[in-house]
């Protein structure tokens, strides 16, 4: 079965540079772990080297899973709202209409300023919204901040 | 707003009286009601003026208070320090405490070292509310709590004014509030001098007020026109039309909707799950005792002890709900007026709420399966803007018939969009399936919901979001379409399996989180887009106006 299309806009995918993002600082924990309990290994008895051969099946398999959660993160600016819908697993739709928003958030760490992302956040009065866009690229993000801001002023209702 | 400032002498007839335009104190008495501090020093000075006198016989009491006595020098020092200094920080606290009413909000700022300031703008008023704490009630004070809808900790509390003032200032502040959003509405000048001057005038004198064209002054006019019949009977556009040094604006007048009678209250908590519960353990307990042998009797004792230290937070928890149910349910009284829904209730501390028309969020009905005999239910709706003490506030109806349950869904949300609204309801209260145009949750989640999948249920009508789940404890929610924040669809792996969804609703932060759970992929879809739809068009209509004329307040 097929799950939400809208069918006014099309879906803009959030950028592949989120797979680094997000791959580069699982892998170094894990790295470091794997090389502690190498030298532990070492010291000790050879059975600790199943510990990082765990580790790094993990790893793969959250590698995995990043790079299908990555390629399921997507936007849909519509005419009176924003969609965004994310998850492969788990999947969520979230649909916040630019009246609702009170203000638009944009956040960029120093790795994801480095690959040129930023995660836009939407807020509205509601503590249940969880509508963020991780991934979008830099200049795309202020963009659509302005867009979704200016839209959110036009259309902006009472509480 | 970008007025300039020669609206100044225009002020005539003043109507903001009791909300100064100035930084302002509150009553100087305000640092002595605030905590119990003081007067547990005042107490404690007094035990031991007493003292001697009743510890006379018993030589060693004597003995201690002769020691005491030695040091009874220092212990006065050091009284009067504490007091000193607790009465000197009072009202360091007190000066640096101030507000008033600014052009488009009510500002205030606080604090000696650290300041605070806060602005709750008017056209986002979602309540103002009259607090007595116990100390304060004694005295004849209140403070006042505003409530604006947006971020964390936005309120702001006035602590402590008279009584009557806080009263005056409450209902002089909802009506200004009311006519800056009409004022907004219409396009005319929304500042607080310009309002309050549409006020005064009636909105017969849109010259400078009702700034703009000719049009926006008519449309001004017009809700000014439909509150004629109540002139007569002292309308509270007629009143704040009183010239300056008239005191108060006087409360928009309120008509009793129900009472909860405190013999019910009380059952309603005897027949609550924790009550049972309580009562099931002593009881299991006590048949223990006497069913065993002594000795056993003996042992279950121990462990009884030993468990008392865990048990005892748990048995204050128990309390602490009671108490909440019975202090938050004592007293309870809705009514209606002009300016919203006036909640009052309280036992120790009360309170008087005023949630603005329309400003309900979302309501939930519920019914726990032992108030099901009696047929009875419990209200409670989220209002935008309380933050702390959930639970004391966002209570509509603490136990009630089904007859009031459905009176104080009435006041939420006048207009369901349904021809026969009180059956629909009832119908989601206590339906299955399909019963009353509900859209059943899907028969292939009854793998993993066994046993309420028969009994959730969503429909839309024309004006709201019902949601309706729960066999054993029943609960149905209802949202206004205008006032859906967002909306949000999920699935998990199984559900994926199986084909259903759950659809969420959004609302603000509070105890009603409507959640349709497991609806059929197509159905969930489908509710998702026409749900969008229809919060549009229903933010669109919204307006305070409309709320009134389906109450009845007004034509």
């Amino acid at each position: 079965m097929t799950w939400f299309e809208p069918d006014e806009a099309s879906w803009q995918y959030v950028s592949r540079k989120l797979i680094p993002a997000r791959l580069i600082p699982l892998w170094i924990t894990l790295v470091l772990i794997m090389a502690g309990l190498v030298v532990l290994g070492a010291l000790t008895s050879a059975w600790v080297w199943i510990a990082p051969a765990v580790l790094m099946l993990v790893g793969l398999w959250l590698t995995w899973i990043i790079v299908r959660q990555v390629t399921a993160h997507a936007w849909s600016e519509r005419e009176d709202d924003l969609v965004v819908k994310k998850g492969r697993m788990w999947r969520s739709v979230t649909v916040v209409p630019y009246g609702r928003m009170q203000y638009v958030e944009v956040e960029a760490g120093p790795l994801a300023r480095a690959l040129g992302i930023a995660r836009v956040q939407l807020h509205t009065a509601s503590p249940g919204t969880d509508a963020n866009i991780a991934g979008v690229p830099e200049a795309e993000a202020a963009r659509l901040r302005d867009r979704l801001s200016s839209r959110g002023e036009a259309q902006l209702a009472g509480l | 707003m970008n007025d300039p400032i020669p609206s100044l002498p225009a002020r005539g007839p003043m109507v903001v009286y009791r909300a100064p335009r100035e930084w302002t104190r509150l009553h100087p008495i305000s640092p002595l009601l605030g905590g119990w501090a003081v007067i547990g020093v005042a107490i404690s000075i007094a035990l031991y003026n007493v003292a001697p006198s009743w510890t006379g016989p018993d030589e060693d009491i004597q003995e201690l208070a002769h020691l005491v006595t030695q040091s009874i020098l220092w212990f006065a020092i050091g009284v009067v320090v504490i007091l000193a200094l607790t009465i000197g920080l009072g009202y360091l606290q007190w000066r640096f405490n101030e507000y008033r009413l600014g052009d488009e909000a009510i500002h205030h700022r606080k604090g000696v070292l650290f300041k605070q300031q806060r602005q709750a703008r008017l056209d986002r008023l979602q309540a103002v509310d009259v607090v007595q704490p116990l100390l304060a009630r004694i005295f004849g004070f209140a403070s006042l709590r505003i409530e604006v809808a947006g971020g964390e900790n936005s309120g702001i509390a006035l602590e402590y004014m008279r009584l009557g003032d806080a009263e005056a200032m409450r209902n002089e502040l909802l009506t200004i509030a009311a006519g800056v959003k009409r004022a907004k509405e219409t396009g005319a000048d929304a500042s607080v001098d310009a309002v309050a001057q549409a006020l005064a005038t009636g909105g017969e004198a849109p010259a400078d007020a009702g700034a703009g064209t000719g049009a926006d002054g008519a449309v001004a006019a017009e809700p000014a026109a439909g509150s004629a019949p109540h002139s007569g009977s002292g309308s509270l556009r007629d009143v704040t039309a009183m010239p300056a040094g008239v005191p108060e604006t006087p409360a928009a007048e309120e008509r009793l909707v129900y009472k909860v009678p405190l013999g019910r209250l009380l059952l309603s908590i005897v027949l609550s799950g924790p009550f049972v519960w309580i009562v099931s353990v002593a009881v299991a307990f006590g048949v223990a005792v006497l069913v065993s042998s002594i000795d056993l009797g003996r042992v279950f004792a121990t462990v009884f002890g030993a468990s008392l230290f865990t048990m005892l937070p748990a048995l204050l928890g128990l309390l602490g709900f009671f108490w909440a149910r019975l202090s938050g349910g004592f007293g309870f009284a809705a009514g209606l007026a002009e300016d919203g829904i006036r909640l009052r209730h309280g036992l120790t501390e009360t309170r008087r709420q005023t949630v603005p028309p329309g400003r309900v969020q979302a309501a939930r009905l519920e019914q726990s399966l032992l108030w099901r005999h009696q047929d009875w239910w419990r209200v409670t709706i989220n209002v935008a803007g309380y933050q702390d003490d959930q639970a004391a506030v966002s209570t509509l109806l603490p136990v009630g018939t089904r007859q009031e349950a459905l009176t104080a869904l009435w006041l939420v949300l006048p207009d369901l969009g349904d021809p026969d609204p009180a059956g629909t309801v009832s119908l989601a209260m206590s339906g299955t399936g399909a019963e009353g145009g509900f859209t059943p949750a899907s028969k292939r989640a009854r793998l993993f919901d066994p046993f309420q999948w028969r009994h959730r249920g969503v429909r839309a009508t024309d004006r709201a979001l019902m949601i309706r789940r729960g066999r054993l404890d029943r609960e149905v929610f209802v949202v206004p379409h205008e006032r859906t924040q967002s909306l949000g669809l999920t699935q998990g792996p199984l559900q994926r399996r199986r084909g259903v969804a759950n659809f969420t609703v959004h609302s603000t932060n509070g105890p009603v989180k409507p959640v349709a759970a497991h609806l059929d992929l197509e159905d969930a879809l489908a509710l998702l887009e026409s749900q969008a739809q229809r919060a549009k068009e229903g933010r669109a209509r919204q307006t305070p106006e409309q709320w009134m004329s389906a109450v009845g307040i007004r034509d």
